[in-house]
Order: structure tokens, then C-alpha cells, then sequence
């Protein structure tokens, strides 16, 4: 009964610029009121808007992007589509169109759907980080620095660990999930939930154990953003051995799956 | 029936253990009963069977090694580490006692977490290349860190080969400034000058806006209204200024070579915050260069209208600024100094 009664409220919501408004209940990855329009509703969705206000529509889109990304939780289009596209939905593709050109060529960021099925959007940067460190000096996150060493590992591990290995590595580096950490607050947190959330880290519960276990994977933002091959030659020059030497983990990172990968060779 | 299956089972994988001995014993307990519980056999036996003794020192040997595996886990999994193979032998020693269910579930147990760590350890032959091995790694990165390992004979009892030396204060922001070029992350956007919470706002100011739409009409009547008050208040300041040059003009043309005393313009003998609005009206005069102050032979100031001619638009003459302040105990103290009985500039009449 309740999925008749979205359909009918995605159809209305599609032909008359109205909201749909709260009624229906918005879990978290429910995208039902919005349908994507088909290129005849978004050219006569044009017509009858002015240059102006498309570009000021666009240019909303962008501040949202960039503030959202502060924190780099990934941008659902449910929300964008109700808190800023608003009526403007019809013609969603071009103000989308148009947003990731102005990333690109204002800003050097690409705008990517890490999550075709949920439609959820990150910001990445555009440009290769140069070889050796940038000479900007901006400050550095030391997360970033707990985030690289659990995805080294899983990734040298075959691309999924337990739990424990991580726990237990960061352990040997003086990073107790129980304790609270100076630099890290609350180790346990800033692992399963933020990293998480910003999509860096997947943690799964492993079926059937007792007591209950999970597993770490890379997320899908870390897909993107993290370059496998310059990984390997950090394990290299920290291991000091060629990356080659780690026969699976290179082959894994030159492969064409490792296409979308930043940094590597072709 | 039971205790021949699980034993069949625990046979086929504990093939580094002693098998041969088992093997001899179960197939003597297939023949007697299917039962599972109790050993049918000499009467002696029976005690041993149901000594909770015994049975308990049994489960809590089980427990000790299911736990050893557990925590030692990552250990047993270096390639380099054969400690499995001594639990499983251990298991098998401790199998031989096993008479109750309770004892052959934890034996269970023990076979569940031990199997899992041998598909592990197996999958680690089965990887080709160099095989990565976590502490390796841990090691290497404290150095990268910069750790400075102390050779302090106290720091050894106390450690347990984790917590030798010290880390520096910017160990992980080494970490992550090499991080930096391994991953493109998109620099944040923040304002340069600092920013108000920017999320909610959007969404607010939009509804605000059309709400007071529609209420715009009803309220039209109320401004035109005051805004002629308003207009008139403005005027009024503008009249009084031009009454005031009137003046000064005329004191000026009775006597031209008579300097006026800027405070006897001024000054209203009667009234403090008339000599206030005095003030306030003649620097208007002086700031669009129709009056100008100077100072007497005797240091005090004495105010003048510009000639007709002098006037210049925009003021090219050198400009100086001052600003003139009043106390009710200062304006007492004028009007005895300078004994002033009488304003020079009457009250004009109300609008």
C-alpha cells in the first residue's frame, strides 16, 4: 500500500514542479521521490527558466558541495534535491552538468557517484599529488596518517582483514582502541564511524561468530582517492625492497580494474 | 552414532597429531555403544568417568588452549610459528579423557578456532611473492616515526617488546604528510576570513522570504505615513543650519572687524542641550566650508562666515578636523568666564 502511494507521489513530483514534501518517511538511502527526468522534461524544464536563475540554482549546488565536503561525508542526492534543487528538479542532469564543469575548471575537483545504486556524491581533487611532499605547507591531519596505515594493510592483506589484525598493528604503534589516544580521541570511534561514513573504510559483521567480529575493507571513497601503486612503493622504501617483490599486491595495483586508480601507469 | 562422527571428523584434520593411538581406541568404542556418553567397560573405568574432578580439570585444560589460540592468534599466524601444530597435539593428549558431552563441545570449540587459523595460515603459503607481515610493517613505520629507542635497563621489565623508547610529538603528522601524496583527497573549502555555521541558512532565508509576501500589502498604508515625518525631521536640521548662517552672517555684516567668540555663539545660557544642538549645527556649516573657525590673538577660538567669493566647492583649502566636546560643568564654566547673560541665537519658532 505504502509503495503504490510513493510511485504515485514521484510521478506528481516529476510533471508539476511541486515538493512532495515530508510525507513520505526518507530512510536513509531511500531516493524514491526523485526519478531521474528524461532529457525532453529537462530541455522543456529550461525553457521556462531564465540563464540567471540556472546559474544561481548551479551555483547553490557548488556551495553546498564545497561545504558538505569540510568534513567529507559523501552528498546524497536525496538531500541536495530537497534542500537546494527544490523545485528546480526538472532539470537536475543540466544543474549537475553544469556543477561538475564548474568544479572542473574553476576548482580542479571532479565530482564523482562513489555509489550508483544510493546516488551519493564525493568531491576528489583533480590533480596528481606531485612525487615527494607538496611544497605547500598546509597543516597535516594527522588522521590522515591512521587512515593510510590501516588501508596499507588491508590493502597488502588481500584487500579484506579481520578486525583484530588492525587492532592488534595499531597496538604495536602505541594506538590502544580502548584507550584514548592523544592525537586520536577515541581510536575505536574515529575508525568504525568516521572513516566509515566518510566512505574511507568498510566494517562488516563476519557472520556467525561469537563473539562478534568484523571486517575491515577499503571503502569506496578510499577506491578513488587512494593510489595503490604509490602505496606499494611506500611499503617499498620503508621494507626496502622493490614493490615488485610483492607480486599479487602489484599486479593487483596495475591491473585495469585499477584503471579508476589515481597514479597509475599506462 | 554421535561420537563417532565427531570423532571421524577431528580425525581427518588432526593428521599432524598422533592419529594411529586414537584411532585404535574408537574403533574399540564403535563396537561397544552408540550411546555417547558413558564408556561401557571395566568398573574401574566408571569412577574415573564420573570423577567431576577430573572432568573439570579436563574443560579448563580445553579453555586454556582455545584461549591461547585466540589470543595469540596473530603470532600463530607468522609463517615462522608452529605453535598450532603443539595445540593440536595437546588436543589430541586431552581428547583421550574426554568422556561427557560437555568436555567433547569444548573440544569442538577448540577444533572451530584452530581450523580457522590453519586456512589462514594455508592461504599465506598459497600467496605468491613476499608475504606481508604486519609487525614487519609496524616496526619499520616506529622507525619512520622517528622513534627514539632508549637503552634504559628499567624500560625493559616494564615492557613487553611494545613500548620501547618514545614516540615524538609529530610522529603521525609525518605519517600523514607522506600520506598526502598517496591519496587525492579534495582540499576543504573554508572561508578565509572565517565563516557563521554555513548549512541551515539556505533553506531559512527562503521561506522567510515568502512569507512576508503576502503580508506586504496589508501593511502599505502604515510607512507612507511616517516616512513624512521622516522627511521633515531631515529638513528641520537643514532649515536650523541656514538659521544659524543667517546669524552669523548678520553679526558678521554689523561689525566685520569684531572677531565673534566661538563660545558666546554658541553658548546658550539657559539651556545646556541647546548649546549642545548649537554645536551640532555650526560644525555643519564649517564642514561644507560656509564658516570657518579660527583662533584670536588671545589663543581663543572665534568662528566667521566665509566670504561669498572664498566658497570653494569640495574644499581644496587645507582641512583640519577636531572634535569639540561639552561637560554641563565646562558650559557653567564658560558662562562665568565669559559672563555670557543672553544666547546670540534665539529659539526658532516650532514647525
Amino acid at each position: 500500500m505504502s509503495q503504490r502511494k510513493r510511485l504515485s507521489n514521484t510521478q506528481i513530483s516529476s510533471q508539476s514542479k511541486r515538493q512532495s514534501g515530508g510525507s513520505v518517511a526518507q530512510e536513509e538511502n531511500d531516493d524514491t521521490t526523485f526519478t531521474q527526468p528524461s532529457t525532453s522534461q529537462v530541455q522543456r524544464g529550461m525553457q521556462k527558466l531564465t540563464p540567471a536563475q540556472v546559474d544561481q540554482k548551479t551555483a547553490e549546488v557548488v556551495q553546498y558541495f564545497l561545504v558538505k565536503d569540510q568534513k567529507k561525508i559523501p552528498v546524497r542526492r536525496a538531500d541536495l534535491v530537497k534542500h537546494v534543487v527544490k523545485e528546480y528538479r526538472t532539470i537536475y542532469p543540466e544543474i549537475m552538468k553544469r556543477a561538475s564543469r564548474t568544479f572542473d575548471q574553476v576548482f580542479g575537483l571532479k565530482m564523482i557517484e562513489i555509489d550508483a545504486k544510493n546516488h551519493m556524491y564525493i568531491l576528489i581533487n583533480k590533480l596528481e599529488p606531485g612525487d615527494g611532499a607538496s611544497p605547500i605547507k598546509s597543516p597535516t591531519n594527522p588522521k590522515m596518517g591512521l587512515l593510510f596505515v590501516i588501508l596499507s594493510v588491508i590493502f597488502m592483506k588481500g584487500g579484506v582483514v579481520r578486525e583484530n589484525l588492525i587492532w592488534n598493528t595499531l597496538n604495536k604503534l602505541r594506538v590502544d582502541p580502548g584507550e584514548k589516544h592523544e592525537e586520536f580521541g577515541d581510536v575505536k570511534k574515529v575508525v568504525t564511524d568516521e572513516f566509515v561514513r566518510q566512505r574511507y573504510l568498510e566494517y562488516v559483521r563476519i557472520p556467525h561468530t561469537e563473539p562478534v567480529e568484523h571486517e575491515f575493507r577499503w571503502g569506496q571513497r578510499a577506491d578513488v582517492e587512494v593510489s595503490k601503486t604509490k602505496i606499494l612503493e611506500f611499503m617499498g622504501q620503508l621494507h626496502e625492497q622493490d614493490p615488485q617483490s610483492w607480486s599479487q599486491q602489484y599486479r593487483e595495483a596495475h591491473s585495469v580494474s585499477g584503471s579508476t586508480q589515481p597514479g597509475s601507469s599506462r | 552414532m554421535k561420537r563417532a562422527k565427531a570423532g571421524g571428523d577431528e580425525e581427518a584434520t588432526r593428521q599432524n597429531g598422533s592419529a594411529g593411538r586414537r584411532k585404535g581406541e574408537q574403533q574399540q568404542q564403535q563396537q561397544s555403544d552408540g550411546d555417547g556418553d558413558c564408556d561401557l567397560g571395566p568398573a574401574d573405568m566408571q569412577d574415573e568417568d564420573n570423577d567431576p574432578g577430573l572432568r573439570r580439570e579436563i574443560r579448563s585444560k580445553y579453555r586454556d588452549l582455545i584461549n591461547s589460540v585466540q589470543q595469540n592468534r596473530e603470532d600463530m599466524l607468522r609463517p615462522s610459528n608452529n605453535k598450532l601444530t603443539e595445540v593440536l597435539e595437546e588436543a589430541n593428549k586431552l581428547f583421550k579423557d574426554v568422556r561427557q558431552a560437555r568436555e567433547a563441545a569444548l573440544d569442538a570449540q577448540l577444533l572451530v578456532v584452530a581450523t580457522d587459523l590453519g586456512k589462514e595460515k594455508a592461504s599465506q603459503l598459497f600467496a605468491e611473492g613476499t608475504a606481508f607481515d604486519p609487525t614487519a610493517f609496524a616496526e619499520h613505520l616506529l622507525s619512520f616515526m622517528g622513534l627514539n629507542r632508549l637503552e634504559d635497563g628499567e624500560d625493559e621489565q616494564q615492557n613487553e617488546g611494545a613500548a620501547d623508547g618514545y614516540l615524538p610529538q609529530d610522529a603521525w603528522h609525518r605519517v600523514a604528510r607522506r600520506a598526502e601524496c598517496c591519496i587525492r583527497s579534495a582540499p576543504a573549502f573554508h572561508y578565509m576570513m572565517g565563516s557563521f555555521h554555513a548549512e541551515p541558512p539556505p533553506p531559512k532565508q527562503r521561506t522567510e522570504r515568502q512569507r512576508k509576501a503576502p503580508s506586504k500589502e496589508a501593511k502599505r498604508i502604515m510607512p507612507t505615513q511616517l516616512k513624512r515625518m521622516e522627511g521633515s525631521h531631515q529638513e528641520a536640521t537643514e532649515k536650523e543650519v541656514e538659521r544659524i548662517l543667517g546669524y552669523l552672517k548678520g553679526y558678521y555684516q554689523d561689525d566685520p572687524s569684531s572677531p565673534i567668540s566661538y563660545y558666546e555663539f554658541v553658548i546658550d545660557p539657559k539651556s545646556f542641550s541647546r548649546t549642545v544642538e548649537n554645536i551640532f549645527h555650526t560644525s555643519f556649516l564649517v564642514r561644507d566650508g560656509l564658516a570657518r573657525l579660527y583662533m584670536d590673538s588671545a589663543k581663543l577660538p572665534c568662528i566667521a562666515p566665509v566670504e561669498e567669493g572664498e566658497v570653494e566647492a569640495g574644499g581644496s583649502i587645507s582641512r583640519k578636523q577636531c572634535i569639540v566636546s561639552i561637560s554641563p560643568k565646562t558650559w557653567k564654566e564658560l558662562i562665568a568666564a565669559f559672563d555670557i547673560t543672553d544666547t546670540m541665537i534665539p529659539l526658532a519658532n516650532t514647525d
